[in-house]
Protein backbone atom coordinates (compact mmCIF):
# COMPACT_ATOMS: atom_id res chain seq x y z
CA UNK A 1 0.00 0.00 0.00
CA UNK A 2 1.76 3.45 -1.34
CA UNK A 3 1.51 5.76 1.45
CA UNK A 4 4.20 9.08 0.46
CA UNK A 5 4.16 9.56 -3.43
CA UNK A 6 6.41 12.35 -5.22
CA UNK A 7 5.37 13.11 -9.11
CA UNK A 8 7.76 15.09 -10.87
CA UNK A 9 9.03 17.48 -7.93
CA UNK A 10 11.05 19.91 -8.97
CA UNK A 11 12.49 22.56 -6.37
CA UNK A 12 15.04 25.59 -6.94
CA UNK A 13 16.68 27.72 -4.24
CA UNK A 14 16.14 31.32 -4.82
CA UNK A 15 14.36 30.29 -7.96
CA UNK A 16 17.61 30.03 -9.47
CA UNK A 17 19.65 27.01 -8.33
CA UNK A 18 18.33 23.75 -8.98
CA UNK A 19 18.21 21.27 -6.00
CA UNK A 20 15.60 18.78 -7.08
CA UNK A 21 14.81 18.22 -11.06
CA UNK A 22 11.96 16.03 -11.85
CA UNK A 23 12.02 13.75 -8.85
CA UNK A 24 9.51 10.72 -8.65
CA UNK A 25 9.06 8.24 -5.92
CA UNK A 26 6.54 6.13 -3.87
CA UNK A 27 6.89 4.74 -0.25
CA UNK A 28 5.22 1.90 1.16
CA UNK A 29 3.83 0.89 3.81
CA UNK A 30 6.05 -0.86 6.33
CA UNK A 31 8.79 0.09 4.56
CA UNK A 32 12.41 1.04 4.98
CA UNK A 33 13.58 3.75 2.02
CA UNK A 34 17.05 5.06 1.29
CA UNK A 35 17.68 8.00 -0.41
CA UNK A 36 21.33 8.11 -1.29
CA UNK A 37 23.37 11.12 -2.99
CA UNK A 38 26.65 13.14 -2.80
CA UNK A 39 26.33 16.15 -0.85
CA UNK A 40 24.52 18.89 -2.27
CA UNK A 41 22.17 16.51 -4.35
CA UNK A 42 19.07 17.52 -3.05
CA UNK A 43 18.99 14.52 -0.09
CA UNK A 44 17.87 16.73 2.40
CA UNK A 45 15.86 19.21 0.40
CA UNK A 46 13.74 16.06 -1.00
CA UNK A 47 13.14 14.83 2.53
CA UNK A 48 11.84 18.60 3.73
CA UNK A 49 9.68 18.50 0.43
CA UNK A 50 8.39 15.24 2.07
CA UNK A 51 7.71 16.35 5.22
CA UNK A 52 5.96 18.97 3.77
CA UNK A 53 8.06 21.94 4.94
CA UNK A 54 8.76 22.38 1.54
CA UNK A 55 6.60 22.97 -1.53
CA UNK A 56 7.88 21.83 -4.82
CA UNK A 57 7.95 24.62 -7.69
CA UNK A 58 6.93 22.32 -10.09
CA UNK A 59 4.95 18.50 -9.63
CA UNK A 60 3.09 17.21 -6.81
CA UNK A 61 4.05 15.26 -3.06
CA UNK A 62 0.67 12.95 -1.87
CA UNK A 63 0.43 11.42 1.69
CA UNK A 64 -2.23 8.83 2.09
CA UNK A 65 -3.54 9.97 -1.29
CA UNK A 66 -4.32 13.51 -0.18
CA UNK A 67 -1.92 16.25 -2.25
CA UNK A 68 0.63 17.98 0.39
CA UNK A 69 0.77 21.89 -0.17
CA UNK A 70 0.82 24.99 1.46
CA UNK A 71 -3.37 24.94 1.27
CA UNK A 72 -3.69 22.12 2.13
CA UNK A 73 -1.48 21.98 5.16
CA UNK A 74 -3.21 25.01 6.52
CA UNK A 75 -6.62 22.69 7.15
CA UNK A 76 -6.28 22.64 10.88
CA UNK A 77 -7.58 18.73 10.16
CA UNK A 78 -5.41 17.51 8.19
CA UNK A 79 -2.51 19.52 9.29
CA UNK A 80 -3.26 17.60 12.43
CA UNK A 81 -3.64 14.29 10.78
CA UNK A 82 -0.10 14.80 8.62
CA UNK A 83 2.29 15.85 11.64
CA UNK A 84 0.95 13.08 13.59
CA UNK A 85 1.57 10.79 11.08
CA UNK A 86 4.96 11.95 10.12
CA UNK A 87 7.90 12.55 11.98
CA UNK A 88 11.28 14.81 10.92
CA UNK A 89 14.48 14.17 12.55
CA UNK A 90 17.11 17.19 11.21
CA UNK A 91 20.48 16.77 10.61
CA UNK A 92 21.14 19.78 13.23
CA UNK A 93 19.82 18.36 16.90
CA UNK A 94 20.85 21.87 18.01
CA UNK A 95 17.79 23.06 15.87
CA UNK A 96 15.50 20.56 16.68
CA UNK A 97 15.52 21.19 20.24
CA UNK A 98 13.62 24.27 21.32
CA UNK A 99 12.23 23.23 24.68
CA UNK A 100 14.13 24.44 28.00
CA UNK A 101 14.58 20.59 29.35
CA UNK A 102 14.65 16.97 27.80
CA UNK A 103 11.33 16.43 29.34
CA UNK A 104 9.60 19.50 28.00
CA UNK A 105 11.26 18.69 24.54
CA UNK A 106 9.61 15.21 24.60
CA UNK A 107 6.16 16.50 26.06
CA UNK A 108 5.87 18.57 23.77
CA UNK A 109 4.67 16.90 20.54
CA UNK A 110 1.87 14.77 22.48
CA UNK A 111 0.74 18.11 24.00
CA UNK A 112 0.19 19.77 20.37
CA UNK A 113 -1.25 16.63 19.73
CA UNK A 114 -4.10 16.65 22.68
CA UNK A 115 -2.91 14.20 24.40
CA UNK A 116 -3.83 13.85 28.12
CA UNK A 117 -0.47 14.79 30.46
CA UNK A 118 -0.70 11.90 31.99
CA UNK A 119 -0.48 10.02 28.99
CA UNK A 120 2.03 12.04 27.39
CA UNK A 121 4.24 11.69 30.37
CA UNK A 122 4.05 7.98 30.54
CA UNK A 123 4.91 8.22 26.73
CA UNK A 124 7.80 10.49 27.35
CA UNK A 125 8.92 8.19 30.67
CA UNK A 126 9.06 5.11 28.39
CA UNK A 127 10.72 6.68 25.56
CA UNK A 128 13.84 8.08 27.92
CA UNK A 129 13.82 4.46 28.94
CA UNK A 130 14.10 3.30 25.66
CA UNK A 131 16.94 5.66 24.82
CA UNK A 132 18.76 5.63 28.07
CA UNK A 133 18.47 9.00 28.46
CA UNK A 134 16.48 8.92 31.92
CA UNK A 135 19.24 10.65 33.87
CA UNK A 136 19.03 13.41 31.38
CA UNK A 137 15.24 14.44 31.13
CA UNK A 138 16.07 18.18 33.52
CA UNK A 139 19.05 18.96 31.84
CA UNK A 140 18.84 21.80 28.80
CA UNK A 141 19.30 20.54 25.71
CA UNK A 142 23.25 22.79 25.17
CA UNK A 143 24.27 20.81 28.33
CA UNK A 144 24.16 17.55 25.71
CA UNK A 145 26.84 15.89 24.16
CA UNK A 146 26.01 15.13 20.30
CA UNK A 147 25.10 11.92 20.94
CA UNK A 148 22.70 12.72 23.68
CA UNK A 149 21.03 15.44 21.48
CA UNK A 150 20.27 13.10 18.62
CA UNK A 151 18.86 10.61 21.13
CA UNK A 152 16.89 13.57 22.45
CA UNK A 153 15.86 14.78 19.16
CA UNK A 154 14.67 11.14 18.28
CA UNK A 155 12.85 10.64 21.20
CA UNK A 156 10.97 14.06 20.68
CA UNK A 157 9.70 12.72 17.77
CA UNK A 158 9.02 9.74 18.59
CA UNK A 159 6.64 10.58 21.55
CA UNK A 160 4.19 11.39 18.43
CA UNK A 161 4.11 8.06 18.01
CA UNK A 162 4.28 8.49 13.94
CA UNK A 163 3.79 6.34 11.06
CA UNK A 164 6.45 7.32 9.15
CA UNK A 165 9.78 8.52 10.90
CA UNK A 166 12.47 10.47 8.39
CA UNK A 167 15.77 11.07 9.11
CA UNK A 168 18.32 13.04 7.50
CA UNK A 169 21.89 11.99 7.67
CA UNK A 170 21.49 10.00 10.89
CA UNK A 171 24.37 8.72 12.11
CA UNK A 172 26.61 11.45 10.70
CA UNK A 173 29.12 13.22 13.70
CA UNK A 174 27.97 10.07 15.99
CA UNK A 175 30.16 7.80 17.93
CA UNK A 176 30.65 4.20 16.29
CA UNK A 177 28.56 2.78 19.58
CA UNK A 178 25.71 5.54 19.38
CA UNK A 179 25.51 4.84 15.41
CA UNK A 180 25.07 0.52 16.35
CA UNK A 181 22.46 1.91 18.66
CA UNK A 182 20.81 4.14 16.38
CA UNK A 183 20.56 1.67 13.88
CA UNK A 184 19.40 -0.66 16.17
CA UNK A 185 16.68 1.40 17.20
CA UNK A 186 15.71 2.14 13.24
CA UNK A 187 15.84 -1.50 12.27
CA UNK A 188 13.48 -2.65 15.45
CA UNK A 189 10.99 0.46 15.08
CA UNK A 190 10.90 -0.83 11.57
CA UNK A 191 9.30 -4.45 12.69
CA UNK A 192 6.88 -2.44 15.07
CA UNK A 193 5.46 -1.29 11.59
CA UNK A 194 6.44 2.27 11.17
CA UNK A 195 7.86 3.50 8.08
CA UNK A 196 11.45 4.33 7.62
CA UNK A 197 13.06 6.77 5.15
CA UNK A 198 16.47 8.27 5.67
CA UNK A 199 18.75 10.59 3.65
CA UNK A 200 22.25 9.72 3.83
CA UNK A 201 25.69 9.21 1.83
CA UNK A 202 26.68 6.48 4.22
CA UNK A 203 26.62 3.31 1.69
CA UNK A 204 27.37 1.09 5.06
CA UNK A 205 24.17 2.31 6.44
CA UNK A 206 22.50 1.20 3.45
CA UNK A 207 23.73 -2.14 3.63
CA UNK A 208 22.78 -2.43 7.29
CA UNK A 209 19.09 -1.38 6.41
CA UNK A 210 19.04 -3.14 3.30
CA UNK A 211 16.29 -0.82 2.05
CA UNK A 212 14.83 0.23 -1.11
CA UNK A 213 17.08 2.96 -2.20
CA UNK A 214 16.55 5.81 -4.74
CA UNK A 215 19.98 7.20 -5.82
CA UNK A 216 20.01 11.16 -6.24
CA UNK A 217 23.01 12.18 -9.14
CA UNK A 218 24.68 15.48 -8.71
CA UNK A 219 22.51 17.39 -11.23
CA UNK A 220 19.60 16.20 -8.91
CA UNK A 221 17.52 13.61 -10.52
CA UNK A 222 17.13 10.41 -9.28
CA UNK A 223 19.31 8.03 -11.39
CA UNK A 224 18.07 4.64 -10.52
CA UNK A 225 16.00 2.63 -7.75
CA UNK A 226 16.62 -0.44 -6.83
CA UNK A 227 17.26 -3.12 -3.41
CA UNK A 228 20.24 -2.10 -1.36
CA UNK A 229 21.76 -4.84 -3.17
CA UNK A 230 21.10 -4.02 -6.59
CA UNK A 231 22.36 -0.40 -5.81
CA UNK A 232 25.24 -1.63 -3.88
CA UNK A 233 26.86 -3.85 -6.57
CA UNK A 234 26.13 -0.98 -9.43
CA UNK A 235 29.70 0.13 -8.98
CA UNK A 236 29.59 2.34 -12.64
CA UNK A 237 26.45 3.81 -10.64
CA UNK A 238 28.06 4.56 -7.43
CA UNK A 239 31.21 5.96 -9.61
CA UNK A 240 28.84 8.51 -11.82
CA UNK A 241 27.16 9.71 -9.15
CA UNK A 242 30.27 10.46 -6.57
CA UNK A 243 29.29 7.85 -3.84
CA UNK A 244 32.94 5.98 -4.35
CA UNK A 245 35.86 6.63 -5.88
CA UNK A 246 39.20 5.79 -7.48
CA UNK A 247 41.93 5.76 -5.18
CA UNK A 248 45.54 5.15 -5.61
CA UNK A 249 48.19 3.70 -3.04
CA UNK A 250 51.34 1.89 -3.09
CA UNK A 251 52.23 -1.72 -2.52
CA UNK A 252 55.65 -1.09 -1.93
CA UNK A 253 56.93 0.60 -5.15
CA UNK A 254 54.00 -0.45 -6.92
CA UNK A 255 51.34 2.41 -7.77
CA UNK A 256 47.81 0.36 -7.62
CA UNK A 257 44.64 2.00 -8.33
CA UNK A 258 41.18 0.78 -7.41
CA UNK A 259 37.19 1.79 -5.98
CA UNK A 260 37.09 3.02 -2.89
CA UNK A 261 34.11 3.77 -0.99
CA UNK A 262 35.43 3.68 2.82
CA UNK A 263 33.41 0.46 3.09
CA UNK A 264 32.14 -1.92 0.54
CA UNK A 265 34.97 -1.72 -2.54
CA UNK A 266 38.22 -2.28 -1.38
CA UNK A 267 39.03 -5.49 -3.87
CA UNK A 268 42.27 -6.13 -5.24
CA UNK B 1 16.21 -2.96 21.64
CA UNK B 2 13.18 -4.88 20.00
CA UNK B 3 12.05 -5.69 23.70
CA UNK B 4 12.68 -2.19 24.50
CA UNK B 5 10.14 -0.76 22.35
CA UNK B 6 7.16 0.42 24.46
CA UNK B 7 3.92 -0.99 23.56
CA UNK B 8 1.99 2.36 22.42
CA UNK B 9 4.97 2.97 19.69
CA UNK B 10 3.25 -0.57 18.37
CA UNK B 11 -0.07 1.10 17.74
CA UNK B 12 -1.05 2.97 15.00
CA UNK B 13 -1.63 6.57 15.24
CA UNK B 14 -5.38 7.15 16.22
CA UNK B 15 -7.03 8.65 12.47
CA UNK B 16 -7.09 6.07 9.74
CA UNK B 17 -7.74 8.44 7.32
CA UNK B 18 -7.21 12.18 7.00
CA UNK B 19 -10.72 14.58 8.05
CA UNK B 20 -10.49 17.39 5.86
CA UNK B 21 -11.32 21.18 6.43
CA UNK B 22 -12.15 21.92 9.98
CA UNK B 23 -11.23 25.35 9.29
CA UNK B 24 -8.13 27.19 8.80
CA UNK B 25 -5.00 27.68 11.08
CA UNK B 26 -3.60 31.10 11.07
CA UNK B 27 -0.30 31.89 10.67
CA UNK B 28 0.70 34.64 13.05
CA UNK B 29 2.39 37.46 13.12
CA UNK B 30 5.53 35.82 14.54
CA UNK B 31 5.81 33.11 11.90
CA UNK B 32 5.30 35.52 9.16
CA UNK B 33 7.99 37.60 10.78
CA UNK B 34 10.51 34.30 10.34
CA UNK B 35 9.82 33.76 7.34
CA UNK B 36 10.09 37.55 5.82
CA UNK B 37 14.06 37.06 8.18
CA UNK B 38 14.54 33.88 6.35
CA UNK B 39 14.13 36.30 2.64
CA UNK B 40 17.46 37.88 4.02
CA UNK B 41 19.14 35.00 2.46
CA UNK B 42 17.37 35.50 -0.90
CA UNK B 43 18.32 39.53 -0.75
CA UNK B 44 21.75 38.71 -0.27
CA UNK B 45 22.14 36.18 -2.79
CA UNK B 46 20.02 38.80 -5.21
CA UNK B 47 22.87 41.53 -4.41
CA UNK B 48 25.69 39.07 -4.93
CA UNK B 49 24.42 38.02 -8.09
CA UNK B 50 23.16 41.48 -9.84
CA UNK B 51 25.81 42.48 -8.59
CA UNK B 52 28.79 40.03 -10.23
CA UNK B 53 27.44 40.93 -13.59
CA UNK B 54 29.44 42.05 -16.88
CA UNK B 55 29.32 45.74 -18.02
CA UNK B 56 31.48 49.21 -17.59
CA UNK B 57 30.40 49.93 -14.36
CA UNK B 58 30.88 46.23 -12.50
CA UNK B 59 34.53 46.48 -14.14
CA UNK B 60 35.37 49.52 -12.57
CA UNK B 61 37.57 49.28 -10.01
CA UNK B 62 35.57 49.44 -6.57
CA UNK B 63 37.62 52.24 -4.98
CA UNK B 64 37.18 54.36 -8.02
CA UNK B 65 33.30 53.90 -7.72
CA UNK B 66 33.40 54.89 -4.02
CA UNK B 67 35.08 57.64 -4.44
CA UNK B 68 32.50 58.98 -7.22
CA UNK B 69 29.87 57.88 -5.25
CA UNK B 70 31.10 60.35 -2.20
CA UNK B 71 32.06 63.23 -4.54
CA UNK B 72 28.47 62.64 -6.72
CA UNK B 73 26.32 62.54 -3.25
CA UNK B 74 28.66 65.75 -2.08
CA UNK B 75 27.80 67.72 -5.48
CA UNK B 76 23.82 66.61 -4.93
CA UNK B 77 23.58 68.51 -1.63
CA UNK B 78 25.60 71.04 -2.58
CA UNK B 79 23.90 72.23 -5.58
CA UNK B 80 19.95 73.43 -5.25
CA UNK B 81 19.25 74.41 -8.60
CA UNK B 82 17.28 71.54 -11.68
CA UNK B 83 19.87 71.58 -13.92
CA UNK B 84 22.91 70.40 -12.44
CA UNK B 85 20.80 67.82 -10.54
CA UNK B 86 18.97 66.71 -14.03
CA UNK B 87 22.73 66.51 -15.26
CA UNK B 88 23.86 64.15 -12.35
CA UNK B 89 20.13 61.75 -12.86
CA UNK B 90 20.88 61.66 -16.47
CA UNK B 91 24.59 60.78 -15.65
CA UNK B 92 23.72 57.81 -13.77
CA UNK B 93 21.11 56.52 -16.79
CA UNK B 94 23.90 56.97 -19.26
CA UNK B 95 25.99 54.86 -16.69
CA UNK B 96 23.36 52.40 -16.12
CA UNK B 97 22.64 51.79 -19.91
CA UNK B 98 26.31 51.29 -20.76
CA UNK B 99 26.73 48.97 -18.17
CA UNK B 100 23.33 47.12 -19.37
CA UNK B 101 21.76 47.24 -15.50
CA UNK B 102 18.12 45.99 -15.78
CA UNK B 103 16.80 49.82 -15.90
CA UNK B 104 13.25 48.63 -15.00
CA UNK B 105 14.23 46.94 -11.61
CA UNK B 106 16.81 49.63 -10.63
CA UNK B 107 14.17 52.91 -11.15
CA UNK B 108 11.18 50.47 -9.95
CA UNK B 109 13.14 50.67 -6.58
CA UNK B 110 14.23 54.37 -6.64
CA UNK B 111 11.26 55.59 -7.69
CA UNK B 112 9.11 54.22 -4.83
CA UNK B 113 11.32 54.90 -2.39
CA UNK B 114 12.05 58.77 -3.77
CA UNK B 115 8.18 59.20 -4.09
CA UNK B 116 8.07 57.88 -0.13
CA UNK B 117 10.81 59.65 1.26
CA UNK B 118 11.09 62.57 -0.77
CA UNK B 119 7.87 63.85 -2.23
CA UNK B 120 4.90 62.19 0.76
CA UNK B 121 7.47 63.29 3.16
CA UNK B 122 7.97 67.12 2.23
CA UNK B 123 4.44 67.56 0.13
CA UNK B 124 2.74 69.04 3.41
CA UNK B 125 5.56 71.75 3.39
CA UNK B 126 4.68 72.84 0.03
CA UNK B 127 1.12 74.29 1.80
CA UNK B 128 1.26 78.24 1.78
CA UNK B 129 1.08 77.46 6.06
CA UNK B 130 4.35 76.62 5.87
CA UNK B 131 5.33 77.85 2.60
CA UNK B 132 3.93 81.49 1.72
CA UNK B 133 4.05 82.01 -2.15
CA UNK B 134 1.32 82.30 -4.47
CA UNK B 135 -1.35 79.74 -4.18
CA UNK B 136 -1.49 77.71 -7.52
CA UNK B 137 -3.52 74.72 -6.36
CA UNK B 138 -6.23 75.33 -3.60
CA UNK B 139 -7.18 72.70 -1.50
CA UNK B 140 -9.25 74.11 1.17
CA UNK B 141 -11.15 77.15 1.33
CA UNK B 142 -12.20 78.88 4.91
CA UNK B 143 -14.48 81.72 5.46
CA UNK B 144 -12.09 84.06 6.81
CA UNK B 145 -8.63 83.83 7.76
CA UNK B 146 -7.68 82.91 11.15
CA UNK B 147 -4.89 84.54 13.63
CA UNK B 148 -4.06 82.47 16.96
CA UNK B 149 -0.61 83.10 18.92
CA UNK B 150 2.40 83.08 16.07
CA UNK B 151 0.33 81.53 13.64
CA UNK B 152 -1.33 82.66 10.82
CA UNK B 153 -4.15 80.53 9.10
CA UNK B 154 -5.20 82.06 5.55
CA UNK B 155 -8.71 81.88 3.91
CA UNK B 156 -7.55 79.53 1.08
CA UNK B 157 -5.28 76.45 1.90
CA UNK B 158 -3.02 75.16 -0.76
CA UNK B 159 -0.10 74.47 -2.33
CA UNK B 160 2.39 77.81 -3.56
CA UNK B 161 4.42 77.45 -6.41
CA UNK B 162 7.58 77.82 -4.62
CA UNK B 163 6.36 75.22 -2.19
CA UNK B 164 6.13 72.26 -5.04
CA UNK B 165 9.34 74.03 -6.85
CA UNK B 166 10.95 73.11 -3.30
CA UNK B 167 9.00 69.74 -3.04
CA UNK B 168 10.50 68.69 -6.34
CA UNK B 169 13.55 69.84 -5.74
CA UNK B 170 13.74 68.07 -2.52
CA UNK B 171 12.17 64.71 -4.50
CA UNK B 172 14.83 65.21 -7.33
CA UNK B 173 17.55 65.33 -4.56
CA UNK B 174 16.71 62.25 -2.78
CA UNK B 175 15.89 60.31 -6.03
CA UNK B 176 19.65 61.30 -7.39
CA UNK B 177 21.28 60.37 -3.77
CA UNK B 178 19.05 57.35 -3.96
CA UNK B 179 20.14 56.15 -7.46
CA UNK B 180 23.79 56.90 -6.51
CA UNK B 181 23.79 54.61 -4.08
CA UNK B 182 21.72 52.14 -5.57
CA UNK B 183 23.90 51.92 -8.70
CA UNK B 184 27.04 51.38 -6.83
CA UNK B 185 24.87 48.13 -4.48
CA UNK B 186 23.30 47.08 -8.13
CA UNK B 187 27.25 47.16 -9.08
CA UNK B 188 29.54 46.02 -6.72
CA UNK B 189 29.45 42.98 -4.13
CA UNK B 190 29.05 44.33 -0.67
CA UNK B 191 32.25 42.85 0.83
CA UNK B 192 33.81 44.61 -2.14
CA UNK B 193 32.34 48.17 -1.30
CA UNK B 194 33.53 47.63 2.72
CA UNK B 195 37.25 46.52 1.69
CA UNK B 196 36.98 49.73 -0.51
CA UNK B 197 36.33 51.94 2.54
CA UNK B 198 39.95 51.39 3.02
CA UNK B 199 40.10 54.26 0.72
CA UNK B 200 38.55 56.74 2.67
CA UNK B 201 41.19 55.76 5.43
CA UNK B 202 38.44 53.53 7.52
CA UNK B 203 40.80 51.41 10.16
CA UNK B 204 40.92 48.04 8.95
CA UNK B 205 39.49 46.47 12.53
CA UNK B 206 36.36 48.53 11.45
CA UNK B 207 36.44 47.11 8.38
CA UNK B 208 36.71 43.36 9.52
CA UNK B 209 34.26 44.16 12.01
CA UNK B 210 31.61 44.63 9.50
CA UNK B 211 32.78 42.07 7.24
CA UNK B 212 32.29 39.64 9.45
CA UNK B 213 28.95 40.95 10.83
CA UNK B 214 27.87 40.65 7.22
CA UNK B 215 28.78 36.99 6.82
CA UNK B 216 27.11 35.84 10.19
CA UNK B 217 23.78 37.56 9.70
CA UNK B 218 23.27 35.07 6.77
CA UNK B 219 24.63 32.12 8.85
CA UNK B 220 22.23 33.34 11.52
CA UNK B 221 19.41 33.95 9.09
CA UNK B 222 19.93 30.24 7.80
CA UNK B 223 19.89 29.41 11.53
CA UNK B 224 16.77 30.50 12.37
CA UNK B 225 14.93 29.56 8.88
CA UNK B 226 16.20 26.29 10.02
CA UNK B 227 14.56 26.74 13.11
CA UNK B 228 11.32 27.81 12.07
CA UNK B 229 11.20 24.55 9.79
CA UNK B 230 12.21 22.26 13.01
CA UNK B 231 9.63 23.88 14.93
CA UNK B 232 6.78 23.60 11.85
CA UNK B 233 7.54 20.18 11.49
CA UNK B 234 6.50 19.34 15.51
CA UNK B 235 3.32 21.60 15.40
CA UNK B 236 -0.16 19.96 14.60
CA UNK B 237 -2.04 22.80 15.01
CA UNK B 238 -1.95 26.73 15.36
CA UNK B 239 0.19 28.41 18.05
CA UNK B 240 -1.02 30.82 20.53
CA UNK B 241 0.84 34.60 20.38
CA UNK B 242 1.91 33.74 23.99
CA UNK B 243 3.16 30.85 23.19
CA UNK B 244 5.33 32.03 20.15
CA UNK B 245 6.48 34.63 22.23
CA UNK B 246 8.15 32.24 24.52
CA UNK B 247 9.26 30.15 21.46
CA UNK B 248 11.00 33.53 20.51
CA UNK B 249 12.63 34.39 23.81
CA UNK B 250 13.92 31.06 24.04
CA UNK B 251 15.75 30.85 20.53
CA UNK B 252 17.17 34.49 21.03
CA UNK B 253 18.65 32.79 24.12
CA UNK B 254 19.63 30.03 21.80
CA UNK B 255 21.36 32.04 19.13
CA UNK B 256 22.89 34.04 21.63
CA UNK B 257 24.66 31.18 23.24
CA UNK B 258 25.72 29.78 19.61
CA UNK B 259 27.10 33.41 18.59
CA UNK B 260 29.33 33.20 21.41
CA UNK B 261 30.43 29.90 20.63
CA UNK B 262 30.93 30.92 17.15
CA UNK B 263 32.68 33.90 18.44
CA UNK B 264 35.39 31.72 20.20
CA UNK B 265 35.76 29.25 17.53
CA UNK B 266 36.18 31.89 14.78
CA UNK B 267 38.76 33.51 17.45
CA UNK B 268 40.43 30.64 17.43
CA UNK B 269 40.74 29.85 13.92
CA UNK B 270 41.90 33.39 13.37
CA UNK B 271 45.03 32.49 16.22
CA UNK B 272 45.44 28.97 14.28
CA UNK B 273 46.13 30.88 11.02
CA UNK B 274 48.80 33.45 12.10
CA UNK B 275 46.78 36.23 13.91
CA UNK B 276 48.33 38.03 16.48
CA UNK B 277 46.90 41.08 16.92
CA UNK B 278 47.28 42.98 13.85
CA UNK B 279 44.99 42.75 11.29
CA UNK B 280 46.45 42.63 7.67
CA UNK B 281 43.70 43.13 4.89
CA UNK B 282 44.05 41.59 1.36
CA UNK B 283 45.48 44.33 -0.54
CA UNK B 284 43.92 45.20 -3.67
CA UNK B 285 45.45 44.95 -7.07
CA UNK B 286 46.60 48.47 -8.71
CA UNK B 287 43.93 50.48 -10.41
CA UNK B 288 44.52 50.16 -14.26
CA UNK B 289 45.43 53.33 -16.58
CA UNK B 290 41.99 52.33 -17.51
CA UNK B 291 40.24 52.67 -14.34
CA UNK B 292 42.33 56.34 -14.12
CA UNK B 293 41.12 57.08 -17.61
CA UNK B 294 37.31 56.85 -16.13
CA UNK B 295 37.76 58.15 -12.89
CA UNK B 296 39.18 61.47 -13.82
CA UNK B 297 36.16 61.45 -16.35
CA UNK B 298 33.76 61.18 -13.81
CA UNK B 299 36.17 63.23 -11.33
CA UNK B 300 35.40 65.62 -14.39
CA UNK B 301 31.98 65.61 -14.77
CA UNK B 302 31.71 66.08 -10.95
CA UNK B 303 33.18 69.44 -11.30
CA UNK B 304 31.49 70.89 -14.12
CA UNK B 305 28.25 69.34 -13.01
CA UNK B 306 29.17 71.60 -9.31
CA UNK B 307 30.37 74.77 -11.37
CA UNK B 308 27.37 75.02 -13.39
Amino acid sequence: MEIIRAEGVHYNYYNRFPALIDVSLEINKGEKFAIIGSNGSGKSTLLQILTGLLFPSQGRVFFHNNELSEKSLKEKDFLRFFREKVGFVFQDSDIQLFCPTVMDELLFGPLQLGLKKDEALARASEIMQMLNIENLKDRPSYMLSGGEKKRVAIGSVLTMNPEVLLLDEPTSGLDPKTQVFLLELILALNEAGKIIVIATHDLSLVDELQSRVAVLSEEHRIEKIGSAEEILKDEDLLLKVNLIHEHVHYHGQTAHTHIHSHYLFHKH
Amino acid sequence: MRNKIPPFLLNTPSSLHPERGGGKVSMSYIDKGIESFAGVLKEGYAQWKSASGKGFFYELDTRIKVVFWLFFILVVSLKKEILPEAGIFFTVFVILLVSRVNLVTFYRKVFLLGFIFGFLISLPSSLNVITHGKVIFPVIILPKAYDFWIYHIPGVIGFTAEGVSVVSMLTLRVINSLSLSFLILYTTPFPEIIKALKVLKVPDAFLIIISLTYKYIFIFARIVADMHLAKKSRLAGAVKSAEARDWIAGRIAFILKKTQLKCDDVFKAMIGRGFSGEIKLYQYQKITGRDWIFGFFLFALGSLILWV
